[in-house]
This record gives structure tokens, sequence and C-alpha cells, in this order.
């Protein structure tokens, strides 16, 4: 029924070999291939979304598999059609296009365009590979196609030191968390024998340590992939990449993988309250963690890269929430908040970065000090990037505000089931929330508001980069409410109990909580601090490092809390012990046991030498020199004269005779 | 009437004889010679067997018809022999059997 869904991850793949064969050819190195699957793609997915919907809104959930090809013993291939993989499809075909048209103009004078869309097509394929994966390993092969296409994208100005770097580091510490899913999708495989999805979601891990062993893997390279601490230090440093890829990065692709592999092991993950609860934690102190790095950032792209990580923090923070009262038996909205937040933040962060591009664009520099008062010079810019900044702050009726008040409001209840850890996690939500409204304002002020402070001369982008920014931005600011228009999100998406409520009901319900309006005011105070500092300046941001703790805190705060001068001391001190370990270990040991067999087998060769020259050649020799010496001794009895032979012959006949004769007497 | 064993002893004698001028003359008239004798030896064998088997007086004719076809026999292998000679000659001017080493 669904099989045409195979073209959405096809199309990609074959515009990928078809730029690196002829991109170089085509117009604009490639774009025009690059494109046209792109849109091949969202329309296809616009047209299965709108199926698996409408087979959904009857009561029927769509969950099948198609197009199943059997590739080695237990292993089918096969799309998973369901209602998270179809969103997600249309989510990422979507935005890949929206970035891709906006490509044409941010990547107009690179030189090496081809490369830029063949990765970036490859890119997305990873993507709509990932999420539409029937088993685990076709999922683990395209999230590692998303792992290598990052490192490419993130490196793709590799001629600069920074660049090349940083997407080493992407790499390697993706590779950590890469690892322990590739361990734990084993574990899956050496407990159930499978690595279906939907056989994995049915029958569950069986009891044992596993049940608590497997999710946490699992989570453990969503860690890796989302950016969540402690592996989170990739992001920030994976702007050095383009603007666009880091759009791509943040809002359509890779981060969003972590947070799909957490729902597509929702189960396994509900199936361990020690899971959970880890998810929880992390996704909650994630959340404030990173924010807090984000007040101090000057580079524009590096705000945007820790808001990331705190919006995907949340996410995981809902997932986690949904698991543990799932779990419970409490139905629960945090799996729908979750997928919730993650549409509505792939559209604002898409935006936001791409404004953000545009600014840099212009401007030519990423540090928000040379900024200020580009909004008279680049007003669609201007006006596109505050939408973002109020969606990623959670102003009604901005997407953010709906799904980020679902998750905390899931939060707080389940604080109410399990007591004040919950309540201590949506705190420190709630101050997320303060903090994201203060550092997404600080941003916008800083770059459009006030006056030029460095000597720039900035310039509207070109259109075919503001439509893709008006177009965002209307999503930035429909995508919430669209949900209210069919009656809340979890009519689509939904995991266990399906929720209905009505547009009504659901609006009353928002907005008669209490804590909904504890959120919109920590909001509300964040974007009024920033105005005060940053636009009217009455209050000097100084303040903040007037006393001995602030300094401290913003010192902190600058170092990244350390952890990157950790994980370096770490990398320099116990990484490059082990190496000299390693090293003396090969030298002495590795090299001592290799030189002994050397040795060994150079006495044994002498041996076999000497027996060789003596032995075998000596037999071979002998047998020679006793044939030449016999033939030499035979020459001489040959002199041709037929004479020579007649009497040989006649002396042989006269011994026949003898022989005879005596044989016929009867002996002697 | 002469006993069997003097005509054998003769013919005996005659074979030695023949096989001592083909092994020790160099001269290849007289090895062609000495190899008459031999056949003389044989025929003289089967003339003497004739005339002993059977019945003493009369003899077996077959030994003495034998005999006569060895000897026209020996005349052929004579010409044949001569004839190789002469062919040999030509080509080495010489028939000193020392000299005829192209066996080797």
């Amino acid at each position: 029924m669904f099989e045409y869904a195979l073209l959405i991850v096809a199309a990609p793949l074959v515009a990928f070999l078809l730029i690196i064969i002829f991109g170089r050819w085509t117009w604009q190195g490639g774009a025009a291939i690059a494109i046209a699957a792109l849109a091949t793609s969202f329309i296809v997915s616009v047209i299965l979304f709108a199926q698996v919907l409408g087979l959904g809104a009857l009561g029927e959930p769509v969950s099948e598999e198609v197009f199943q090809y059997n590739w080695v013993g237990p292993v089918e291939f096969g799309l998973l059609i369901d209602n998270i993989s179809s969103l997600m499809m249309v989510l990422v075909s979507f935005l890949c296009l929206v970035i891709g048209i906006y490509s044409l103009g941010y990547m107009a004078e690179d030189k090496s365009k081809t490369r830029y869309y063949a990765e970036f097509v490859l890119f997305t394929a990873g993507m709509l590979g990932t999420v539409s994966a029937n088993n685990f390993l076709q999922f683990l092969i395209f999230w590692e196609t998303m792992g290598l296409c990052s490192y490419l994208l993130i490196g793709f100005w590799y001629e600069k030191s920074e660049a090349a770097s940083a997407a080493k580091k992407a790499f390697m510490v993706t590779r950590v968390g890469d690892m322990l899913l590739l361990i734990g999708i084993m574990a899956i495989f050496a407990s159930l024998g499978t690595f279906n999805i939907l056989e994995i979601q049915a029958r569950g891990i069986p009891a044992g340590a596993l049940v608590h062993v497997v999710p946490l893997l699992l989570f453990a390279g969503a860690v890796g992939k989302s950016a969540q601490f402690p592996l989170h230090i990739w992001l920030p440093d994976a702007m050095e990449g383009p603007t666009t890829v880091s759009a791509l990065i943040h809002a359509a692709t890779m981060v969003k993988a972590g947070v799909f592999l957490v729902a597509r092991s929702f189960p396994l993950v509900a199936a361990s309250d020690i899971a959970s609860i880890t998810v929880i934690c992390i996704g909650g102190f994630t959340a404030i963690f990173a924010a807090s790095m984000a007040l101090v950032a000057f580079d524009i792209k590096r705000v945007l890269a820790y808001s990331t990580i705190s919006q995907i923090g949340y996410m995981i923070l809902g997932l986690g929430a949904a698991a543990l009262l799932f779990e419970a038996g409490h139905a629960s909205h945090g799996f729908t908040a979750s997928m919730y937040h993650l549409m509505n933040h792939a559209f604002f962060k898409a935006l936001l970065f791409l404004a953000a591009g545009s600014v840099i664009h212009a401007v030519g520099s990423n540090d928000m000090r040379v900024m200020g008062g580009l909004h008279s010079k680049m007003k669609i810019t201007s006006i596109t990037m505050l939408f973002g900044a109020l969606a990623l702050s959670g102003i009604p009726p901005f997407s953010g505000f709906w799904s980020k008040d679902a998750i905390l409001h899931e939060v707080f209840v389940a604080g109410e089931t399990y007591g004040a850890i919950f309540t201590f996690i949506w705190v420190a939500g709630v101050i997320t929330a303060f903090l994201t409204a203060f550092y997404a304002f600080r941003l916008w002020f800083m770059t459009f508001a006030g006056k030029t402070r460095g000597d720039i001369h900035p310039h509207e982008s070109p259109r075919v980069m503001t439509y893709p920014l008006i177009a965002l931005a209307i999503f930035a600011l429909i995508s919430g409410m669209l949900a209210l228009v069919i009656g809340g999100f979890g009519h689509l998406i939904t995991y266990g109990g399906t929720v209905h409520e009505g547009t009504m009901e659901l609006l009353t319900e928002i907005f008669t909580s209490p804590l909904t309006y504890i959120t919109l005011f920590a909001a509300v105070a964040g974007i009024g601090l920033a105005y005060v500092v940053y636009y009217k300046q009455r209050v000097s941001s100084e303040v903040f490092v007037s006393t001995s703790a602030g300094r401290g805190m913003q010192k902190l705060l600058q170092n990244r809390y350390y952890l990157d001068a950790a994980y370096r001391g770490f990398a320099l001190h116990v990484g490059t012990g082990i190496a000299r370990a390693a090293d003396w270990f090969d030298r002495n040991v590795i090299d001592g046991v290799v030189n002994g067999s050397a040795k060994v087998g150079l006495l044994l060769a002498r041996g076999s030498d000497a027996v060789d020259r003596k032995g075998v050649d000596g037999a071979v020799d002998g047998i020679a020199y006793v044939i030449t010496g016999s033939s030499n001794r035979a020459r001489a009895r040959q002199t041709g004269q037929i004479q020579v032979y007649l009497a040989a012959m006649v002396m042989g006949m006269f011994a026949v005779a003898l022989i005879m004769l005596i044989y016929l007497s009867g002996g002697w | 009437m002469i006993p069997l064993e003097y005509e054998l002893a003769l013919a005996g004698i005659l074979f030695g004889i023949g096989v001592f001028g083909i092994i020790y003359r160099k001269n290849a008239i007289i090895v062609l010679m000495s190899v008459e004798i031999i056949l003389n030896a044989a025929i003289m064998n089967l003339v003497a067997f004739s005339s002993y088997a059977i019945n003493p007086i009369t003899g077996d004719p077959g030994g003495q018809v034998f005999a006569v076809l060895a000897i026209a026999i020996a005349a052929g292998e004579v010409c044949i022999g001569l004839g190789i000679y002469i062919v040999y000659f030509r080509s080495r001017k010489d028939i000193n059997l020392e000299e005829a080493t192209r066996l080797r």
C-alpha cells in the first residue's frame, strides 16, 4: 500500500550518485539535481503523510512494513511506515528542500558546490533512511551514513584548520555513542534473534539485566548523536561548517535522529525505570546546562548551537517522563509532546539558523559584537528571525510555546507521582525557559537593534534566501496552532493510549493551568531582562560580572564548564598515557615476541639450509656424481667401432651359451 | 663315415676363425670374408645334421636344400656388403674400420 514510500529514500540516494558523476556539468554544480530529488522526496512524503494521517484519523493507526527485502539470514530490509516515521519524513524532506533552495544563494560563490550538494543529499538520504528503517541494522547503516556526512559537511571548508578539527571532533565524539549503540543493537539481537523494530517493540527484552542495559546503550547512541550531556561538546564546534549545514544538522537531521531513536525504542526505555530516570535526568540537566552556556557566547551560531542542545534536552526529558509514566500505567502526553516539540523546533531552529546565515552572509562575521542595528538594513531577515526567537522563547501563539509547555506539564505530572526529584527537574525546566528567552532576545537585540558597532556594510540577502526564511517564519508561527485546528497533536502522534481531546478542551486545559502561566512568566521575564540590558541598556551587562561570584560564573560558562578542557586533558594525559603504555608494550613485548619468533625462524631456516645443502643437495650431487663418473667410464667404451661392439656381443653370447650349457646339463 | 662330432668341431673352428677375423681385422674386405666363413660354419652345421638326422644312410634332404639356399643368400649378402663398402669408400677414401667411428 505504501510501496511508493521507497521513492522518498531512493530519490536523494540516486541524486547523490548523479551529482557525484554528472554534477559538475549541470547548473550550479548539481544543485538542480539536488533540489529536484529533495522536492520529489517532499511531495511523496506529503502524500504518504496524508494517507497515514487519514487512516490514523479513521482509528486505524498505520504500522506497516513495506518493500521487504531479505538481505542475509534474519535481516529483512524494508521501510517501516507509521505515524512518527511519516511525520519525520515530511519534516526532514521539507526542511532539506527549504535549506537546499536557500543554499542556492548562500553557496553561490563557493567553488566546490558539487561536493556540497552531493554530501547534502546524502545527508538527507541518511536521515530519511534512519527514520524509515524497519530494523535496527538498517537504522544503524543510515545512522552512520549521517555520521559520515556530518563529518564531511562540518569539515567542508577543510582548508581552515578549525573546520577540520571540528569535523574530527564531531565524528569522534559521536563515535562514542555510536559504539555503545552498536553494542546495544547486538545485545538486542543476541537476546531476541531479530533486528526488526516492530518485533522488538512487541516482544520487549526478556527479564534480566539486559532490560536495563539495552535501553541505556541505545540512549547512549542518542546522547552522542543528539549532543546531550556529556557528549554535547561536538555541536558548538560544528559551527565551523557552512551555516546551511548547521541548519541541516540542527533542524532536520542528525540531532533529531537521537530523539527519534529514543522514540523508536520507547517501549524498551519504558520497560526499565532506571533507563527512564536516566533519560529524564540527562535531558533535564542538558536543557539548563546548555542554556547557561548560551548566555555568554558571542558567536551568533554558537548561541543557536547551545540552544539546540538545550531544546533537544527538553525533548529527551519529555520522552523520559512519558516512559516513566507509561511504565506506571498512567496515560501520558509526554511522547506526543516531545514529537510535537521536535516538529516545532525543527521549523524555528531552521529559521533561526538560516536567518543567522543571512546575517553572516551580509556582515561577513559570526561575532555579534560587530553587529547591531541591522534591522533597518535587513528587514526581512530581522523580522523572520524575531519570529524564530519568539517561537524559541515560547511566547504564544508561536509554536515553541505549545510544545514546550506540554513537556514541562508532563514533567510536573511525573513529579506529582514520583516526588521531589521531578519537581526539581521541572524547576530547572522553567529556569531554562527563562534563560532561553533571555539569550534568544540577547541575540536578537545585539544583532538587529541599536547602532552598528563594527565597520560593516550589510545588505539584504537575495530572494532565493529570503523566501525560504519567510516560509519557515510562517511555519514557526502556525506549526503549533495547526495541531489545535485538528484537535490536538495527540491525534497524529501518540504512543499507548490514544489521546482524543477537542480543540476547546485542549485550550481550556492549557490556559487554566497555573503551570502555563509560570513558564510564560519566566519567558517574558527573560525577554524583559534582555530588553533592559541589551536594548535600552539601562542596566549595563557589566552588572552581572561586578561581583566576584558573577565573574567566576562568567569564566566558568565561557570555558564551557571546563568540560572541553577536561576531555582534552583526559585525552592528553590518560589517552597519551595509555598510548605510551601501549607503545612500550608494543616495543618491548610485541616486538620481543616478533623478534623472538623471527630468531627462531632464522635458526630453523639455518637448520633447514644445512639439511638442504648437505642432505638434499648432497644426495642430488652424489647421484649426479655417480652418473657422471659411470657415464665417463661408459663413454670410454663407446668407441663407435663396430668391432668393439661385436666383441662385446660375442662375449655376451659366450656367456649366455655357458649359462645355458650349465643349466641344461643340470648344474655344476 | 665321419662321426658327427668331427663335423661339428670343424664348424666350430670355422665359426671361431670367422669371429676372430670380424673382431680383430681392420680391413673391411677381410671382415666381409670372415662373415662368409661364419656363414660357411653355419652351412656346415646344416649339412652335418641333415646327414646325421633320421636315417644315417640317406639323411634328410631338407638340410641339404637349406644349405644351397644359404649359399645363395651369402652371395647376395656379399653383393650388398661390397656395395656398402663402395659407397663408404667414395665418401671417406678409406675402408679402415679403425677410422669408422661415426656410430659413437
